[in-house]
């Protein structure tokens, strides 16, 4: 696996366990960057309740959240969220459609409700550049705090959408395993093959231009800024800008998802060779002739 | 113990391994063993000549023989230490004593992910010490690794054997060490690609 | 953050089951095997990850070893082309450190979709593990996952913990007989006060996997199993196993009853052939009861294991220190998919108070009716949650406040290295 997915995993297999068989049951689970979930059935077994807490809700609000997730879910939408949690689902399986194809596409919509509330900024970004394109000048600088330390920083302009998503690396380690993966990511798009993806431009430490005059950015060496410049071709067809939000959205996830897999891939290599080295030292080591020493009496004698 | 003392007169020798081949080395490993090879020859034989070691009895308590070099307690017992150094960043420390004798390794790291891979790899190595009897759970204070070889492993295990593999160890270390850090940026290369690539579809 | 729910990976030797604190479910159930390219035969050691030959670079590409499947997906693969099959965890143990450092990677992100760098961990062990593994696992969730904490419990003490739910347990202790049943093989595990007796344990190769065969056994015999295709035949057997056993409390008279009325105590059961869709059905009979009467009479299913179970826990109590075994007795605790059969609890509270009745009277009569004890409470504890009791009892305790406590943490870690998960701490108990 190396591209991770956009939709929740548990979400859609317990979506498709209970259209089977309906049953009671009461689940709180999590997502990426701390998202929680809690699935219900408070009523009837055949009412499910889904609610979602996310960190950077009101910024979501704020940059159109809701009429997105209005548009995805409709009906389904509840008014009053479950205490607790920002916004809630009440799904009706009895309502769910009854063929394979489009219960299937249901279930996935449902599965993407992180992915869909996170996609307001965006999709208000993209909406903003085409009416920038006449008039020139700047869109709005969007902050998503979406994460204790980290943000993602979305702006508009005339020809461009920047993405720019502050990381912060908890460990040593990981910083320099981090550093040489961001680096590849701004030197990858010499190749000819994927000349057409977004350009990427990282710096460690000090905040680029668009973002400098924030008042709330933190200096320090483990922190670091990736840019990610979006062209109209990322999101002028529809199809390819939901591709380009869901993608984008797990950048962070699949940063740290693929640093962690290099550090297991090394333990995997350094286990290999110390498992080498301890041969050699093993033909150090001579027979040992185990010759019993008894006393005259009969009894053993044990040496150290 | 006289060849120990022979080497008393030359405590450190400097070889004059150049920068350039260093780096070179790096990328082909078979030339590395032929650069690396004085500096190699020069730890195998001043750790035989050292591995003279007898079963010495405690000065103080009968019975409670310890490894003098770690215990310290009288200095009549250790032997003059000794560098042998390649470069600023590549040395071998040897401190003999009456019944056991340190070896500390400085691993070359050319940069920061070397070292952070340098630091993981001597750590792990470290953590499984229990398997590798002659190692050091710590290393010395400046070095990265350090064995401890007391007489007894010199009763029980065959000497030159335990000096090759200290020597292997300092042969293949260099070169797993590069080989990560290769194969770390081929896998950050792949990563990027294919998430950059994904914007395309 | 610290809001988010520590995460509980119980990884069995046949079955991982993880999810989140707090459920009382978990969140999947999966096979413990992982599909990876490369055949089976190459050996554990050279691993399909790393270059076999030093000096020849890992391949360009460099990602081969992200290429792999984990829990059912995996077994699907298994007849890919490329891949082959591995379980990283034999009789409990970690056997494979590559492949289970990629298996609960994959878990993590894909399954679980959580950030391990935020999220407190409980994971499992067997009885009797060695302190080495327990410093490996560290080391892997430390290094490679980052996580904020972790706590390694042992499975018979969690499966205590589990049995607080029971309504017939007022106190919440940790001391108690566990009889640990799954698929492979059952365990006998005796605790006091939160740390196991090792030196009492006892093993009975008799389990889930057993249980079925002897059912499969049973109809061929009588000739039910020759509608049924040969592939499906030792599904169709668990099946009934799972659907339609019980203990009884007397098989003589258990016999008679189904010879008088046949009608009412036979069962069908309703298959069809998974390739061809033929339908067939057969009847279900002695199987039963006979079916988890190999626990108390070994000898009608095995000819070199013939100790009953109750006897067996009887001996490991007996072989326990004498001050906590009024205790063991008094809560014997079920876990465990093959230890759900009904009354399955009763049968075995009334053989073992028989025993230990017994061993009174002969001492009251060795004493020459001079000293009389005042006898021995003998209690077997069901409860809802036996399935998956080791899965549960880590989720009850990973919700409680002292839990974050007890945690060894990143922080310590960094300062003290792996040798910290050498040490553990009890808590949660009232006592």
């Amino acid at each position: 696996m190396i591209l991770l997915e956009p939709h929740n995993f548990i979400i859609h297999t317990t979506l498709h366990e209970k259209i089977l068989k309906p049953s009671s049951l009461d689940v709180q689970f999590v997502d990426f960057d701390g998202v929680r979930f809690h699935i219900t059935t408070p009523e009837r077994k055949t009412v499910i309740l889904l609610s979602m807490h996310i960190k950077c809700w009101d910024e979501l609000v704020r940059y159109g959240a809701l009429e997105v997730l209005q548009r995805e879910y409709g009906a389904l939408l509840l008014p009053q969220p479950e205490a607790e949690y920002n916004v809630s689902l009440q799904i009706d399986l009895e309502q769910v459609p009854g063929d394979a194809e489009s219960r299937e596409a249901f279930v996935m919509s449902t599965a993407l409700f992180k992915r869909n509330a996170l996609a307001a900024p965006f999709e208000s970004a993209f909406r903003t550049q085409k009416q920038l394109e006449a008039s020139g000048g700047q869109g709005e600088l969007m902050e998503i705090h979406y994460r204790d330390e980290e943000a993602i920083y979305v702006q508009a302009a005339n020809d461009r959408v920047t993405v720019i998503f502050s990381t912060v690396f908890k460990e040593e380690t990981d910083r320099i395993f981090g550093k040489v993966f961001l680096q590849e990511f701004v030197d990858a798009r010499r190749l000819p093959t994927i000349q057409n993806a977004p350009q990427v431009l990282y710096s460690a430490r000090d905040p680029p231009l668009e973002i400098r005059h924030l008042p709330d950015l933190r200096q320090s060496e483990d922190i670091g800024y990736v840019t990610f410049v979006l062209f109209p071709r990322h999101f002028q067809a529809p199809a390819t800008a939901s591709a380009t939000i869901s993608h984008i959205q797990l950048f962070r996830d699949y940063l740290h998802y693929h640093i962690k897999c290099s550090k297991a891939y090394m333990h995997s290599r350094m286990r290999h060779r110390v498992a080498e080295f301890q041969k050699v030292l093993n033909r150090a080591k001579t027979e040992v002739v185990a010759s019993e020493k008894k006393t005259v009496s009969g009894r053993t004698l044990v040496s150290r | 113990m006289s060849t120990t003392c022979s080497q008393r007169q030359t405590p450190t020798r400097h070889l004059g391994a150049k920068r350039a081949n260093t780096l070179k080395a790096e990328r082909r490993p078979s030339i590395m063993s032929n650069v690396l090879r004085p500096y190699l020859a020069a730890v195998r034989s001043t750790l035989t000549a050292a591995l003279t070691l007898e079963n010495f009895s405690s000065q103080v308590v009968e019975r409670h023989n310890k490894p003098e070099i770690e215990a310290g307690g009288s200095k009549e017992v250790l032997l003059n230490p000794l560098i042998i150094s390649r470069n600023e960043n590549e040395r071998v420390l040897i401190e003999p004593s009456v019944n056991s004798i340190r070896l500390s390794i400085k691993i070359k790291q050319a940069d920061e992910i070397e070292r952070i891979l340098c630091h993981k790899f001597t750590r792990f190595m470290m953590q499984r010490a229990e398997n590798f009897i002659v190692l050091r759970r710590k290393p010395v204070q400046g070095y990265d690794i350090s064995f401890l070889i007391t007489n007894t492993h010199s009763e029980t295990m065959l000497k030159h054997k335990i000096v090759d593999f200290i020597i292997q160890f300092m042969e293949e270390v260099d070169k797993e060490i590069s080989e990560m850090k290769l194969s770390l940026n081929a896998r950050a290369r792949t990563v990027a690609e294919s998430y950059l690539t994904a914007f395309n579809a | 953050m610290s809001t988010l729910a520590p995460i509980i990976c119980d990884n069995g030797t046949g079955y991982s089951k993880v999810g989140f604190a707090g459920n009382s479910d978990p969140s999947f159930v999966f096979p413990t095997a992982i599909a990876t390219r490369g055949s089976t035969s190459q050996g554990s050691r050279a691993g399909p990850a790393v270059p076999a030959k030093p000096g020849h670079l890992a391949s360009k590409r460099g990602v081969e070893d992200l290429d792999f499947f984990i829990g059912d997906e995996a077994l699907a693969n298994a007849k890919t082309p490329g891949y082959g099959v591995h379980y990283p965890i034999r009789h409990g143990m970690i056997d494979n450190w590559d492949h289970m450092e990629r298996y609960w990677e994959q878990t993590i992100f894909k399954y679980l979709r959580a950030e391990p760098e935020d999220h407190y961990f409980l994971l499992t062990e067997p009885p009797l593990n060695a302190p080495e593994n327990r410093e490996q696992t560290a080391e892997i969730f430390f290094e490679s996952f980052n996580i904020k904490g972790l706590y390694i419990a042992v499975q018979a003490v969690l499966a205590l913990a589990a049995s607080w739910t029971s309504h017939r347990v007022s106190d919440r202790t940790l001391t108690g007989t566990v009889i640990d049943s799954g698929d492979g093989v059952t365990h006998v595990i005796p605790c006091a006060d939160g740390y196991v007796i090792g030196s009492a344990i006892k093993h009975i190769p008799i389990a889930g996997r057993d249980i079925s065969q002897f059912v499969l056994n049973l109809m061929r015999e009588r000739g039910e199993m020759s509608t049924v295709p040969p592939e499906d035949q030792l599904r169709v057997a668990s099946k009934v196993k799972e659907n339609f056993s019980y203990v009884c409390q007397d098989i003589v008279k258990e016999f008679r009853k189904y010879d008088t009325e046949p009608y009412k105590y036979f069962e069908r059961y309703d298959g069809e052939h998974t390739v061809t869709g033929r339908k067939y059905s057969l009847d279900v009979g002695y199987e039963r009861f006979l079916a988890p009467e190999i626990f108390f009479n070994p000898e009608i299913y095995s000819s070199d294991f013939l100790t009953p179970l109750p006897e067996i826990v009887d001996d490991v109590i007996q072989q326990s220190p004498i001050d906590v075994r009024r205790g063991l007795y008094k809560n014997i605790v079920l876990s465990g998919g093959s230890t759900m059969f009904q009354h399955f609890g009763n049968r075995l509270k009334r053989d073992l108070k028989q025993l230990v009745d017994r061993r009174l009277d002969a001492s009251v009569l060795a004493s020459g009716s001079v000293l009389k004890s005042s006898g021995v409470e003998v209690d077997v504890i069901s409860h809802k949650r036996q399935r998956y009791a080791v899965w549960f009892g880590g989720s009850l305790l990973a919700s409680l406040p002292e839990f974050y406590t007890s945690c060894h943490t990143k922080a310590q870690y960094d300062e003290i290295g792996p040798s910290i998960c050498r040490r553990y701490q009890i808590f949660g108990s009232a006592t």
